[in-house]
């Protein structure tokens, strides 16, 4: 099978200070990928590695079947990335944001299409950035991974200061869209959501793979969240435990 | 132009649209600015052309290495923060964006020289793109990186220089040094030892974090909280200094103390509401501005003072308190 992404003994440093060490990821092609992990673990700056934000100091990173370990460039334009929510800058609106991203506000619209809805983006375009609140700003950050039409998309904990309506739609949204062809890579600390929506997961500790989670391991997970969720906690204190 | 200019480029006069947003705010950087080349062009045309020149050459290559640096610490952002990394990550637009922000820099430098003293225009520009170039050429030296998760001294310092108990530390160590010249210097020198240990300590009590301030504007705490968060040391500073100054050296010391504190207690709020406003940048030079029209009020018409700096520092709360609670 062609894989949409591959990631072998990928190695991330930060400061000079190796933070992701040796990991071996897979994606298939139009699934929903779930990276958890405790904070620090790694999880970002795997994700920005990935998206061509940090450089790869080691290892192989095939994109569709090319590799593309050395070019962050090529990285960067095949995925669609969320910047970070507080980055974005005071002095825009909404709309500027998107547009500078993917063209015309309607051509964003358009590639948005039940996002558009799901985030509430309508009263968001005219306002300014600097006047939304954290959760504005992350529905902002979220819609601006989506305005270049990409197939391939990365969140960094896309539910952070999502209210529960917000939370409810906006997995439902991308659940659809993956199933519809999209790729998508998220960073993630809702086991639920993981377990309900995801197809394939990863557990990072320390910058290292802890737990690999496949189809079927989910599948069962969602079939009792309670007990996944037991068991995950359990095993992200003992890593934590052991890394201390 | 690529997309990382016309964002850049938006942003800029976005942010001066909102920070002038009143017609006396555009008429203060006007008398500002006509202030500032007036007295260049002063400076200049008093002065040998061969001073003038190697005065445009040091200030032509400050502000270019200033640019470079400025326009690469910004690509550097917009690839790791940014909306356009991919551009930003290009080599072709990355120095099309580099260029774009020099051609600005070039073509408002050239006016400022042609309004100062035109025969200097070749030695600014020059100096100006050898600036870029040192730059470009040192963008790669750093301090060295501080490694995840040791401590940081200056964090843990700059938190300490605002409590009470920092500002009795600095009290207690501007009347150790006072102990020792007082016996021995003049009654000029000994004020201007009084003047300059009370700044320079002061300046280590009014460090202000931009990010903290915005912080705590976001987490619901209005401007004045913030003023009196960052403002215990310096308070307790002004209250250890001036008696000690007016018991050890007497009243002209502790007034020299005095006012060098309520200066710069002044000076800190001004940073916090402006911080609580802007960016660090724009904030800076916010302050600045407004700094120099307090001073050049002060100078001329100072009964005026008390209310013009008031209303200034009312303004700026008004604008502040939209800020608060933004969390959610």
């Amino acid at each position: 099978m062609n894989l949409a992404v591959e990631l072998t003994g990928a190695v991330v440093e930060r400061s000079g200070q190796r933070v992701v060490h040796d990991v071996d990821l897979t994606v298939a092609p139009g699934s929903w990928f779930g990276l958890i992990g405790a904070n620090g673990s790694g999880k970002t700056s795997l994700l920005r590695a990935l998206a061509g934000r940090l450089p790869l100091a080691g290892g192989s990173c095939r994109i569709g079947g090319e590799e593309l370990v050395g070019d962050r460039a090529a990285r960067a334009l095949r995925f669609g990335f969320s910047p970070p929510a507080d980055k974005l800058p005071d002095a825009l609106r909404g709309r500027d944001v998107l547009e500078l991203i993917g063209g015309s506000i309607d051509n964003v619209c358009s590639r948005l299409g039940k996002l558009h809805e799901a985030l509430g983006l309508a009263p968001l375009l005219d306002r300014w950035i600097g006047d939304c609140s954290a959760g504005m700003r992350q529905r902002i950050a979220i819609a601006a991974a989506f305005a270049g039409g990409h197939t391939f998309v990365i969140l960094d904990e896309p539910f952070n200061w999502l209210d529960p309506v917000a939370t409810f739609d906006l997995r439902d949204v991308l659940r659809d869209r993956v199933d519809g062809g999209l790729t998508l890579i998220t960073a993630l600390h809702d086991l639920r959501t993981l377990a309900s929506a995801c197809d394939a997961g990863l557990m990072l500790a320390d910058g290292e793979v802890a737990l690999a989670l496949d189809e079927d391991a989910l599948r069962i997970a969602a079939e009792n969240p309670q007990a996944f969720e037991r068991q995950t906690i359990d095993r992200l204190r003992s890593e934590s435990i052991a890394g201390n | 132009m690529g997309r990382l200019f016309l964002q850049d480029r938006l942003i800029a006069s976005n942010t001066i649209r909102g920070t002038f947003a009143g017609w006396h705010d555009w008429a203060i950087a006007t008398v500002m600015l006509l202030a500032a080349l007036a007295a260049a062009h002063a400076w200049f045309a008093d002065r040998s052309w061969m001073v003038a020149a190697w005065t445009a050459l040091a200030a032509g290559m400050v502000i270019g290495f200033g640019a470079g640096r400025l326009v690469g610490a910004r690509l550097a952002f917009h690839v790791v923060n940014g909306l356009l990394a991919a551009d930003a990550l290009s080599p072709h637009a990355s120095r099309r964006y580099g260029m774009a922000w020099h051609g600005v820099g070039l073509a408002l430098l050239a006016v400022a020289t042609l309004i100062v003293r035109p025969s200097l225009l070749v030695v600014s520009v020059a100096s100006y793109l050898a600036g870029v170039l040192i730059a470009g050429l040192t963008g790669g030296v750093r301090m060295p990186k501080r490694i995840a998760g040791t401590t940081r001294p200056g964090w843990t310092l700059r938190a300490w220089s605002h409590r009470p108990i920092a500002g009795v530390v600095a009290g207690t160590v501007l009347l150790l040094l006072l102990l020792l010249p007082a016996r021995t210097l003049g009654t000029n020198a000994l004020m201007a030892v009084v003047g300059i240990s009370t700044m320079l300590l002061a300046l280590t009590l009014t460090v202000v974090d931009d990010t903290i301030v915005r912080f705590m504007a976001i987490a619901g705490r209005g401007s004045r909280r913030i003023v009196v968060h960052h403002g215990r040391g310096i308070a307790a500073f002004l209250a250890v200094s001036v008696p000690g100054c007016w018991i050890m050296v007497g009243p002209v010391a502790a007034g020299i103390a005095a006012a060098v504190c309520v200066a710069m207690l002044l000076l800190l709020t001004l940073r916090v509401l402006a911080y609580c406003l802007h960016t660090r940048r724009i904030a800076d030079f916010l302050v600045s501005m407004l700094a120099g029209l307090l001073m050049l009020v002060a100078y001329s018409t100072p009964i005026v003072l008390p209310v013009f700096a008031l209303a200034m520092f009312w303004q700026l709360q008004r604008r502040g308190r939209t800020k608060t609670w933004l969390l959610a």
